[in-house]
């Protein structure tokens, strides 16, 4: 059973998941879930460690096809497109839909190329021109550009680790994604280097549709605007942020939220 | 309701709600004598009131930083925090229902003519109305029950309507025999005093509601 809070379907849904399940071999990770993510909020996934938030936000641009014994069933539709159909193409998938992990991964290479990769892998721009307006501007959005500008030739991996988090969002901004998947992305930084996220966060909400998984309730509090709690591979409840973390519907989400869990 | 995980968030609530309770049993306390002390013009009595006022007082300010730390230490969330809040707004009325008390007993002195004064009977009565609501009020706060916080947002009509023959009383008194005006002026600002005291406890009721529900009490009710 899940909760749905009033006012949670979305007729213009980014994403829109029906009935999905995921199988890991005979393991039942994600268990008929379903839902709209809106194209101009925040989305927060929270739950307890193996609940299957992570899982089930891979699913959004198929990650899962990349473990072998991982099995997606159900509809997952971009714009009404089913993301699974022969006429979709994967690489163009995870452009549309990017994705920041919690371990920031820039390539070892200058924070530069770790920019330019994407677009002209994906022919966006080609003229050295192009790329320079398409560096500046993803580093910009990503509010790094001031701290990086006058060394673009230095290797990505020689930044802080909340500057290479920064710059994995603005990798991922480079190719104009309509979302941008974040898998506990302020996990691995200090508290100034977390909150210069969560304003990006915010910046970037309205621009791009972003799902963001946190085990920190606080931070899907701050920078939410919808969550949904997972527990044991279900969607227990669905609602706006301020609902779920002032007036919970389900005792579990409840339990969870109050620090009542287990 | 389930324990914390964390065991110490669940002896500050307790704590909390220890405080809430003590300042409650103070404001019963207060309003049954300040009201013995002012009908029998026992001053020595009076003077008691006022002075355990400020333990009231105290009380107020250990609500106010037990809640901050909890705030900023637990950082509370849902019941827990609706639980936080709704304790520190009611310290303050309760603070305000002991100030109350306080008042009606500092005119303890300003009476003259007791035996000529029909509202001194009916003053107590109306004063005990309004400490079955406090009383009441915090019961339904211990018990996280919406249900009698309803009932006591229910009994305040009651208060209001003993207010009202108590004013009019008194200025027939007024009307009749100007030599009374003073007096009845004092005792007009103690059935003033104990209407507002039930107001107070109604606003705690509607406090209590909103902890229990996370939401406020049918306008009707109110």
């Amino acid at each position: 059973m899940t909760v749905i809070h009033p006012n949670m379907a979305d007729e213009n849904a980014k994403i829109r998941a029906r009935d999905v399940c995921v199988y890991y071999g005979d393991k039942k990770a994600i268990d008929d879930v379903s839902i709209d993510i809106s194209p101009n909020y925040v989305t927060a996934f929270i739950g307890p460690s193996g609940c299957g938030k992570s899982t089930f936000l891979r699913c959004f641009n198929r990650m899962n096809d990349t473990i072998g014994a991982a099995k997606v069933t159900g509809l997952i539709e971009l714009d009404g497109e089913d993301i699974h159909g022969s006429r979709m193409d994967v690489v163009q998938l995870r452009a549309r839909v990017g994705m920041v992990f919690q371990k920031p991964n820039p390539f070892p290479k200058s924070i530069y190329e770790n920019i330019a990769y994407g677009p002209k892998i994906h022919g966006l721009a080609e003229k050295k021109a192009d790329l320079d307006v398409v560096v500046e501007r993803s580093l910009t959005r990503a509010g790094l550009w001031d701290e990086v500008k006058d060394r673009l030739e230095d290797s990505g991996t020689a930044l802080s680790g909340g500057q290479q988090q920064r710059l994995c969002i603005a990798r991922a901004i480079a190719v104009d994604p309509e979302v941008i998947l974040m898998d506990e992305p302020a996990s691995a930084l200090d508290p100034i280097a977390t909150a210069k996220i969560e304003e990006l966060i915010d910046d970037l909400s309205g621009r791009y549709a972003i799902v963001i998984v946190t085990h920190s309730m606080q931070q899907a509090a701050r920078v939410s605007q919808r969550t949904a709690f997972f527990h044991l591979g279900k969607m227990v409840e669905y609602g706006p942020t301020s609902e779920i973390f002032t007036n919970p519907i389900e005792e579990r989400t409840k339990d969870y939220i109050t620090g009542r869990y287990g | 309701m389930a324990e914390h995980t964390v065991k110490a968030f669940d002896e500050d609530i307790t704590r909390l709600r220890g405080l809430i309770a003590e300042m409650g049993g103070l404001a019963e306390v207060a309003i049954a004598e300040s009201l013995d002390a002012l009908v029998r013009g026992d001053e020595a009595l009076a003077d008691q009131v006022v002075a355990r006022d400020k333990r009231m007082d105290a009380l107020e300010i250990e609500v106010d930083k037990l809640a901050v730390r909890i705030i900023a230490l637990r950082a509370p969330m849902a019941d827990d925090l609706r639980e936080v809040i709704a304790a520190l707004k009611i310290a303050g009325v309760l603070e305000r229902i002991g100030d109350y008390s306080k008042n009606i007993a500092k005119r303890t002195g300003m009476i003259e003519g007791r035996s000529r004064f029909e509202p001194l009977t009916l003053l107590p009565a109306m004063g005990e109305l309004a400490g079955e609501m406090v009383h009441d009020v915090l019961t339904a706060y211990a018990a996280r029950d919406p249900d009698l916080a309803r009932e006591v947002i229910a009994t305040d009509v009651k208060v209001d309507g003993f207010y009202n023959s108590i004013f009019r009383n008194l200025v027939s008194y007024m009307v009749e025999n100007p030599s009374t005006i003073s007096s009845a002026a004092q005792l007009l600002f103690v059935a003033r005093n104990i209407e507002r005291i039930g107001d107070h406890a109604t606003n705690v009721a509607e406090m209590v509601h909103f902890a229990a529900t996370g939401a406020y009490p049918p306008e009707g009710d109110r």
